[in-house]
């Protein structure tokens, strides 16, 4: 059995000497054992911890200039993108262990996530929310104003992971450095050793800044740890499920800001005038790709496609086409491991849609040789949204008219979230207006839902701007301005 | 009037009754396979939904040899059509409880001879399962009765243990106005009194509000030797999950009823027969065997992998497939989505597999059906 040894925390290393005890938790499988070592938190370290961040930042971070902060993400990023950089080579070993995805889509995961991270993204995700990134320096002349103004981010913020994806959790450590505010992490249970191991990058390139980020696990619900770390807090930002940000959300006092991110819904549209027999490989594998990233566990995956009939090739030719595809990249990207609930969920699933094909019923089914590791169905839009079981299962639903979807995408309109959109006619323009009216965050196009830039407004909102306080000069320059 | 069953399928009913009355120590593994073969020769000829679902996976009655290669159907199956032999001798259809996902509901169809078949299994699992002792004892059932429940296969199976095993006092406790909580006590009062033990039965999770309901209102009882209790159903679904420790140990805390003497059954609306706990009849046998659910000689259980379909070496966690004999009327080889593992005695099932909790960020089934309840 070969053994690592890996940490599923990050604290600065002036505190280490705060943790009274650590305990070890062992995950196993096919001859690799992670031991994940854990320091108890209590409300003691909680309050020192805080304590020291805030100071760091408050002496460091909250003077650092934001292109140099850009510059040390950046280079953050660079580092997790260079394939022998040693800690992205030891969260390959521990992330497929600890979560069941397949090292190849772990590697597409920090690939996605790490590319979408560099100075240029974060310089113009700035832009786009607050327009001039030295608002967050100095007093700057906003011309719209016609005075000066300067923006101010929170002094901590606490950001409460508690999903899987590989590399997600940097968002908000980067997010959180934008707005020169420290951060804490609480790791997710599903994939604690990710945020710990990019913590250490940050040491690496600026030891200073490092010391205004951590990370700790506790166990949800702990009320007197949840108690302490929220009073600390200024700003919250939760990724969770809809009763696990509820349960939290009432415990967060009012005067701290939250932005929620909670479980959401993806899905595609084809219209028929992009299904032609030209570009149906590169469609498909378009479409395959959006389904198969991170084994469509994200909330950025599709769980439908909508296809438009009377196209040259019909929704059923492109499942086809779809399937081989699917094939295709469960050889180069394999399907993770996943539960004996969920291969069982798959296996009944498909068992309905077989024998309603195989009764005659406009239905096709196509799957994976062997075990659950990809499914294609095709059917007539049942009229209802369905929620895939996930791990590469997607329903194709044919539609005569593609804008007969949108009352099925009305019902469930909180919880849309990304959309592929390739309509192919004029009708384009006024779908995706119809669409945003219903609730939807994101447009793009198939094979890039898995790639949001840093500028979306991730689930809506404005990610940094919205943890913003400013500062307005509205003097007139006649009596005496600056 | 309804047609006769076809005389091929009356006579392999009588073959198969036969079989079964034979009892629980008849195991004859050659004339199992056999009859299975016999059964899968009629379900794939006169279900050609199933012969399609077989000839796709290479499967003829010709190109058999053995129970185990009977292609099996997922349970959902039954939610998006109903598959039986003989739809138009159905003489009554049983819904599964869809605790899940209440829009969806499984439907099996019975016909005249497939009810007779449960009838029997009924008969000879209890006789050996429940009342090994041939104890005579009034049956007080958590449960509606047929008349008011008819697609409910729990109520069925009760009311016929009722009519096969039960004293005259014998009656089902879930009215128009829900659990008869009083009537119940009273009944146990009786008991108590009268010396005349009892067999409370019904779902699982009945005996846990009538557990709760005595411990608020601080009632125990001592019922007389040889009164037992039989729960079905388990928690599936249930906001609250009891473990069976605390299950056995409420029941002596409650009804000074022994742990030998409480028997979980595992019925599912999509298998005719029924899977009993060994609890008592090892205990009166002086046998002690870890608790297992046994397989009647007329059934098969399975274990295979949840992604591969494999079948699994005994202890090893897998879903449940079992196949029945007295499933002749729809299908006999039923791939359910219970997680489970062969044991020495039997097997173990420890409930329905969940989807999991989400991994990811997307949203689940499971929060969706929340969801969909709450709006």
């Amino acid at each position: 059995m070969k053994i690592i040894e890996v940490d599923a925390y990050y604290l600065p290393k002036d505190l280490g000497d705060q943790v009274k005890d650590f305990r070890t938790e062992v995950v196993e499988d096919e001859g690799v054992a992670i031991r994940l070592k854990i320091p108890t938190v209590d409300k003691i370290l909680i309050e020192n911890l805080f304590g020291y961040l805030k100071k760091s930042r408050q002496i460091y971070l909250s003077r650092l200039p934001i292109k140099r902060i850009i510059n040390i993400l950046d280079e953050a990023s660079r580092k997790w993108l260079d394939r022998s950089y040693p800690y992205r080579e030891l969260a390959l070993k521990t992330i497929p262990v600890i979560t069941g995805f397949s090292r190849e889509v772990v590697e597409a995961s920090i690939d996605a996530e790490m590319e979408s991270s560099l100075g240029e993204d974060m310089w113009r995700a700035l832009c786009s929310e607050i327009k001039n990134p030295l608002y967050l320096d100095d007093f700057q002349y906003s011309p719209e104003l016609k005075g000066y103004t300067r923006a101010y981010g929170p002094e901590a913020i606490v950001s409460i992971f508690t999903q899987n994806i590989p590399a997600l959790p940097h968002l908000s450590f980067m997010r959180s450095a934008l707005l020169k505010a420290a951060c804490l992490g609480k790791g997710a249970t599903g994939e604690p050793t990710f945020a710990p191991l990019y913590l250490k990058t940050i040491e690496e390139i600026d030891p200073e800044m490092a010391k205004c980020m951590a990370v700790l696990y506790w166990r949800g619900g702990e009320e007197e740890i949840e108690t302490a770390v929220f009073r600390q807090a200024d700003a919250v930002i939760l990724f969770g499920g809809i009763e696990t940000c509820a349960s939290l959300l009432e415990k967060i006092p009012r005067k701290v800001k939250a932005l929620v991110h909670g479980h959401k819904l993806g899905f595609g549209v084809i219209g028929r005038g992009r299904l032609n027999r030209q570009g149906l490989e590169d469609l498909a594998q378009a479409v395959a790709q959006d389904c198969s990233m991170f084994d469509q566990q994200a909330c950025l995956a599709p769980h439908v496609y909508y296809l438009e009939e009377k196209g040259k090739v019909s929704p059923k030719e492109f499942c086809e086409a779809l399937a081989k595809a699917m094939e295709a990249i469960h050889v180069k990207m394999p399907r993770g491991k996943i539960s004996s609930g969920e291969a069982s969920a798959i296996h009944q699933l498909r068992g309905r849609y077989e024998l309603r094909e195989l009764k005659g019923e406009d239905v096709l089914l196509l799957t994976s040789r062997h075990g659950t590791d990809w499914t294609v169905v095709y059917e007539k839009n049942p009229g209802t949204f369905s929620p895939s079981p996930l791990n590469r299962f997607i329903r194709v639903y044919g539609v005569e008219d593609i804008f007969q979807i949108l009352p099925i995408l009305e019902s469930i309109g909180p919880f849309l979230q990304n959309a592929a959109v390739a309509i192919g006619d004029e009708r384009e323009m006024e779908f995706i207006k119809r669409l945003g009216e219903l609730g939807v965050a994101r447009i793009t196009s198939p094979g890039k839902m898995s790639v949001p830039t840093m500028m979306w407004h991730h689930d809506g909102i404005s990610p940094l701007a919205s943890l913003l306080r400013w500062c307005d000069i509205e003097k007139k320059d006649e009596i005496g301005g600056i | 009037m309804m047609k006769e069953l076809p005389e091929e399928v009356l006579s392999l009913d009588e073959k198969i009754i036969g079989f079964i009355r034979k009892g629980l120590d008849h195991q004859d593994s050659e004339a199992f396979n056999e009859l299975a073969l016999q059964v899968f020769d009629l379900q794939f000829k006169y279900i050609p939904v199933y012969r399609r679902y077989c000839e796709k996976r290479g499967v003829t009655p010709e190109k058999i040899s053995s129970w185990d290669q009977i292609p099996p159907l997922s349970t959902d199956v039954f939610k998006v059509m109903e598959i039986s032999m003989l739809p138009s001798h159905t003489v009554r259809t049983f819904m599964t409880s869809g605790t899940a996902r209440p829009e969806e509901k499984g439907k099996v169809g019975y016909d005249e001879g497939g009810l007779r078949l449960m009838d029997v299994t009924i008969h000879e699992a209890a006789s050996t399962f429940l009342f090994p002792d041939k104890v005579k004892t009034t049956l007080l059932i958590i449960a509606p009765s047929p008349e008011m429940v008819p697609q409910m296969i729990m109520a069925y199976g009760m009311n016929r243990l009722r009519e096969y095993f039960g004293l005259p006092e014998s009656r089902f406790l879930v009215g128009k106005e829900g659990f008869e909580v009083k009537v119940l006590i009273d009944e146990l009062r009786r008991s108590e009194k009268g010396g005349i033990p009892v067999t409370i039965c019904g779902g699982s999770f009945g005996f846990v509000n009538f557990f709760d309901h005595c411990r608020e209102k601080k009632l125990r009882f001592e019922l007389p030797p040889g009164s037992r209790t039989l729960d079905a159903g388990g928690f599936k679904g249930r906001s609250r999950e009891v473990k069976r420790e605390e299950f056995v140990s409420d029941c002596e805390a409650v009804l000074g009823i022994k742990k030998e003497y409480c028997i979980n059954l595992l019925g599912m609306t999509e298998i005719s027969s029924q899977f009993y706990d060994n609890t008592l009849e090892s205990f009166l046998k002086g046998l002690n065997l870890p608790r297992a659910k046994v397989n009647p000689p007329w059934t098969r259980t399975q274990v295979v992998d949840p992604d591969t379909l494999e079948p699994l070496p005994p202890g090893k966690i897998g879903v449940l497939r079992h196949f029945d004999l007295a499933n002749r009327g729809h299908i006999a080889a039923i791939q359910t989505d219970d997680l489970g593992r062969l044991a020495s005695e039997g097997f173990e099932v420890f409930g329905r597999s969940k989807e999991g909790e989400a991994r990811g960020c997307s949203l689940t089934i499971d929060e969706m059906t929340h969801i969909k309840k709450e709006s």
